[in-house]
């Protein structure tokens, strides 16, 4: 068979075409099989028992346990507070600081220290401050605030003041990153949008939420998504100041289930648990998206 | 529509950048004042600073008669057209002109009228549904400024609103603003650093540099009868030519002697360069003032180093002692790289500059 | 010129509780990693004995040995007592074994070292003239040489988390780089999809990923391997890479490789001798990320490791079972959290310019 001109132009021409999906097939073949095969793998063992049998009972297990329901809540609570108090700061702090000021560089350059810690790092942390004889107690008795006597027990408070504490330190940890990533968006909005609010009769508080907030949209969803996948996986911080079992919360008790109590039973349940909470995590994401994205269809019919 | 009055006003930025040093400038009713200089200037800090969108470090802005120095911009009954035009891409162009209507809780029928009408004016009536992003950069500019007319400001500030826009365009919109100017009689304030969008649409120019006026004129003024070196070479296309000469001034003669020619001026007219017989002063001469004679009445000859041709006319350069000199001559003229041409100046034209100030040396009797 | 002044005090006001938030702030985030720093370089004296616990660690000890029928006394200084206190075995003789073991307790206890020659001269001044006061410098470092040498296979360790850092950049920096180079320059189905990747591989726990990843690795003989756990890592940082490389690629102008294209380069070419070098600091900056990421980890390395724990594991187990004090915890700490610091310092650049850039 000969080949005419044509048709060898024609398959430069579709080999051309291709180097896009050349370039990306590592990246999807990667996935595949480091991604998608063990999550296909993690959900499917769920539903057997130990002895591969299809069943459900690893989820019975898990939804007639009351922990999980504690564990429920706890996670609930801790996203949503922690989430909206992040977010609030993070949002006040990138405003303050997206003006030019003297040292804004030297602030942003201690801003990036608590995201670069690593979490066993913010661990020794805490757990070297908070504990009753720890910096903290030690910083406020050497100015004088407290006495001995009247010395914070910071790690054996109920367990509202447990959720509190940890709510804290999860803001201290990742406030700066939030911060960053409103302050970038921000940045990407030029001054003048803005002054042009000023020159129109806006008021300082009206630019910001007629003219501000809904530029920033974009990058408000990006960071809110961001923090809803990761405050939902909150468990490390709270195992290494409290130990398992003490604040119970979804994933801790993945591992607690998975790790520590070393039985085949129990690792399946922890496996069906993290298939649980990455159900949860996916549609409190596009939970978050879709109430983000009607509130925007909502304004745009009104006006 | 209103006065402006400038006092003093001054900006800095830090302990040794001043944004603008010193201004003082009274500004009309219905006048169109065009703040014209090279970037870095302080054109811009001066607009800024009268929209309240700069703090004044030193002085006082008062509009018909009131000091709104530290009023803040949304009460001081301005608009303004910004440069990159700042329209918000989350609006529809309703509602960006609408904006500060809506702010100002004008009853909604009247703000729809009243968005339509602007929006008739600028022709672009039919696209108050669009979002910006869907709109070509001239049709943004026109939402910009619909925005801006819309509020019927007291004050209508625009900082080089047509620098965005191409060649083409920019010459289309020169025209309407000016006729829009005319209808809506606003005071405007209009800044820029291209001198022909200044002298085609001003009134009066304010030319700056380095943070002050250096002159305060109409075109004509500017142009005719620059104050000093910097504007006679800013304003124009091609710039004037300058010419460095020794002066010899005799009773009967004038004698300015170049390195390359000796021009000579009858006195009449020109009494006021005896001061500086024997010094040396600096001619300026506008390309159209410089004109082709014949050999025999030429004060000077050079070969032609480049013609570029405009339609209208042309411009030729020539290359006077490593010094380019640029000239127009009309369509017709038969000039070609190469050719010999013998030169003269339209005398009753030159400029005359001092060459240690730079400044110009007034004449009695210059052209009115 | 009542203004002026008016002016300059409302704009001085605005700037002075401008910079008292930002200072306090600063302080918010500055005291904790200082007290962590501050702890890792403390003695177990300082540590244990002292209350309050000093804010800032004491570059030397002051001791006191005092002799009386008994025998002699050794005595240190606590800063919160102002006082000397008495420090180790209650009474000890002169005897080689004595002083041996005095020397051990002083080095162990307050960090500080000492000759045992040096005791016995301290003892001979003793018996002379009745009480000795001395002070030692204290060998900062201490705690830090402890860890590697108390904790199991902490040098080990390291080595496995260098490793694991290494074949996770080399992994995420080839695939993903190819990745973000077809982002920025290529128009292909499915870009969007790739684009959210680096959300949705984040939804499902990093644990729960590593669990079913146990049997994976089992099957292909990587399982407790730092290759092993580089492959778990890497799917996080393959999504983080592509957007890095795509927004380095984006900032380098097509016309530069076109340019080169025209001058007689194949596009191949024109990647490697222009392309490339342009955007080698952009991805060192990535290379530097993927090292934070897969160095910083520990829940995936937990779940992945049993005899060749990564550097983060030890740490963590350490201060989950309480293997050791405080002190020698944090001086771990600060170990493992100083690469991370100095790396995201040196790149955050790039970090707020790549975070700037996601947008769902």
């Amino acid at each position: 068979m000969t080949i005419t001109k044509s048709q060898l132009s024609l398959s430069r021409e579709t080999r051309k075409k291709m180097v896009p999906y050349l370039l990306i097939a590592p990246v999807v073949i990667y996935y595949s099989m480091f991604w998608l095969f063990p999550v296909i793998n993690a959900v499917s063992e769920s539903f057997k028992n130990v002895d591969g049998v299809w069943t459900f009972s690893n989820y019975i297990h898990i939804f007639k346990d009351p922990v999980f329901y504690t564990a429920l809540s706890n996670t609930a609570f801790l996203v949503i507070f922690s989430v909206t108090i992040e977010f609030l700061l993070a949002f006040g702090l990138a405003l303050l600081i997206n003006k030019k000021f003297k040292g804004s560089s030297i602030f942003l350059f201690l801003a990036m220290i608590p995201m670069a810690l690593p979490a066993v790092a913010v661990g020794a942390m805490w757990s070297s401050g908070l504990a009753t004889r720890g910096w903290l107690n030690s910083f406020l008795m050497t100015f004088g605030f407290i006495d001995d006597a009247s010395k914070f027990l910071f790690l054996a408070g109920g367990k509202m003041s447990t959720l509190w504490l940890i709510i804290i330190i999860d803001a201290w940890t990742v406030i700066p990153f939030v911060m960053i990533i409103l302050l970038a968006g921000l940045q990407g909005i030029g001054e003048d949008v803005r002054e042009a609010g000023a020159i129109f009769g806006g008021t300082k508080f009206q630019i910001l939420r007629k003219i501000t907030i809904p530029m920033l949209k974009p990058t408000i969803t990006t960071a809110m998504i961001l923090r809803i996948i990761s405050a939902i996986q909150i468990w490390l911080i709270i195992v290494m100041l409290f130990g398992f079992n003490r604040l119970p919360v979804l994933l801790e008790q993945v591992v607690l289930n998975y790790d520590q109590l070393g039985a085949e039973y129990f690792e399946r349940i922890g496996l069906a648990l993290s298939v649980l909470v990455a159900i949860i995590v996916s549609a409190a994401a596009i939970l978050y998206l879709k109430v983000s994205g009607s509130f925007e269809k909502e304004e745009k019919e009104n006006g | 529509m209103a006065t402006l009055e400038l006092v003093d006003l001054a900006k800095r930025f830090s302990k040794k950048v001043w944004g603008v040093k010193k201004m003082d400038l009274e500004v009309n009713e219905k006048e169109f004042i065009v703040l014209l200089g090279p970037s870095g200037c302080g054109k811009t800090t001066t607009m800024r600073m009268i929209a309240g969108l700069e703090e004044v470090t030193r002085g006082t802005i008062l509009l018909d008669g009131n000091d709104i120095t530290d009023i803040p911009s949304r009460n001081r009954g301005i608009s303004m057209v910004f440069q990159n035009y700042a329209i918000w891409p989350h609006m529809s162009v309703y509602e960006n002109i609408a904006f500060s209507l809506k702010l100002k809780k004008m009853p909604a029928a009247e703000i729809k009228q009243r968005v339509q009408e602007t929006a008739d004016m600028v022709k672009i009536g039919e696209l108050l549904k669009r979002l910006p992003g869907q709109l070509s950069g001239g049709q943004q500019q026109r939402v910009a400024l619909a925005r801006a007319l819309a509020v019927r400001p007291r004050l209508f500030l625009m900082d080089e609103p047509l620098s965005n826009l191409d060649a083409k365009l920019r010459v289309i919109m020169r025209t309407e603003l000016k006729a829009i100017h005319q209808k809506t009689e606003a005071t405007s304030i209009f800044v820029t650093h291209d001198q022909s969008e200044a002298m085609s649409m001003a009134d009066r120019i304010v030319i700056m540099k380095d943070g002050v006026i250096v002159q305060i004129g109409t075109p004509d003024d500017v142009y005719f009868r620059s104050a000093n070196m910097f504007v006679a070479g800013f304003i124009g296309t091609p710039p004037s030519n300058f010419f460095t000469v020794k002066c010899i001034y005799n009773n009967d003669k004038i004698a300015l002697e170049h390195s390359q020619f000796t021009l000579d001026l009858d006195p009449k007219g020109f009494e006021e360069l005896k001061e500086y017989n024997g010094k040396e002063i600096v001619i300026g001469a506008r390309p159209e003032d410089l004109l082709v004679v014949p050999d025999s009445e030429a004060v000077f000859t050079e070969e032609i180093l480049v013609v570029e041709p405009q339609g209208s006319h042309q411009v030729v350069a020539l290359n006077l002692s490593e010094t380019i000199v640029k000239m127009i001559v009309s369509a017709e003229a038969k000039v070609k790289p190469g050719d010999n041409i013998g030169l003269n100046f339209n005398r009753k034209r030159l400029h005359f500059f001092n060459k240690e100030t730079e400044d110009r040396i007034h004449l009695k009797n210059e052209v009115e | 010129m009542a203004n002026v002044l008016k002016r300059q005090i409302r704009r001085s006001a605005k700037k002075t509780s401008l910079y008292i938030i930002l200072v306090g702030i600063a302080c918010i985030i500055i005291f904790p990693v200082f007290f962590l720093f501050s702890f890792s370089f403390m003695s177990d004296y300082e540590t244990y004995s002292e209350w309050p616990k000093p804010l800032v660690p004491s570059f030397k000890a002051h001791f006191m040995i005092d002799k009386d029928v008994e025998g002699y006394h050794l005595f240190i200084f606590n800063k919160s007592e102002d006082d000397f206190m008495p420090f180790g075995p209650l009474v000890f003789t002169n005897n080689e074994k004595d002083v041996d073991n005095l020397r051990k307790f002083i080095k162990l206890q307050s960090n500080c070292k000492i000759s045992s020659q040096q005791i016995v001269e301290y003892l001979e001044v003793v018996d002379s003239d009745s009480r000795v006061e001395f002070t030692i410098r204290k060998d900062l470092l201490a705690n830090y040489i402890l860890f590697f040498q108390v904790v199991n296979g902490a040098p080990k360790a390291v080595l496995n988390s260098l490793m694991v850092a290494g074949a996770t950049i080399l992994i995420s920096l080839t695939i993903g780089g190819m990745g973000g180079y077809a982002f920025a320059r290529y128009f292909f189905k499915g870009k969007n999809i790739l684009k959210l990747s680096v959300l949705f591989v984040r939804m499902f726990p990093a644990v729960s990923l590593a669990i079913p990843m146990v049997i994976i690795l089992a099957k292909m003989g990587l399982y407790d391997q730092p290759l092993g756990l580089s492959l778990v890592y890497s799917v996080g940082q393959i999504s983080m890479s592509i957007w890095i490389t795509a927004s380095v690629f984006m900032s380098i102008p097509v016309s530069l490789e076109e340019a080169a294209m025209i001058f007689g380069t194949t596009k191949v070419g024109a990647f490697w001798h222009i392309t490339l070098p342009l955007a080698l600091p952009g991805l060192a900056a990535c290379a530097m990320y993927s090292f934070i990421g897969s160095w910083n980890e520990v829940i995936a390395a937990v779940v992945l490791t049993q005899f060749n724990p990564t550097f983060p594991v030890i740490v963590y187990k350490a201060l989950v079972g309480s293997q050791g004090q405080i002190n020698l915890i944090t001086a771990g700490s600060v170990a493992q959290a100083v690469p991370a610091i100095i790396f995201t310092l040196i790149i955050r650049k790039y970090i707020i310019q790549m975070w700037g850039g996601v947008k769902v």
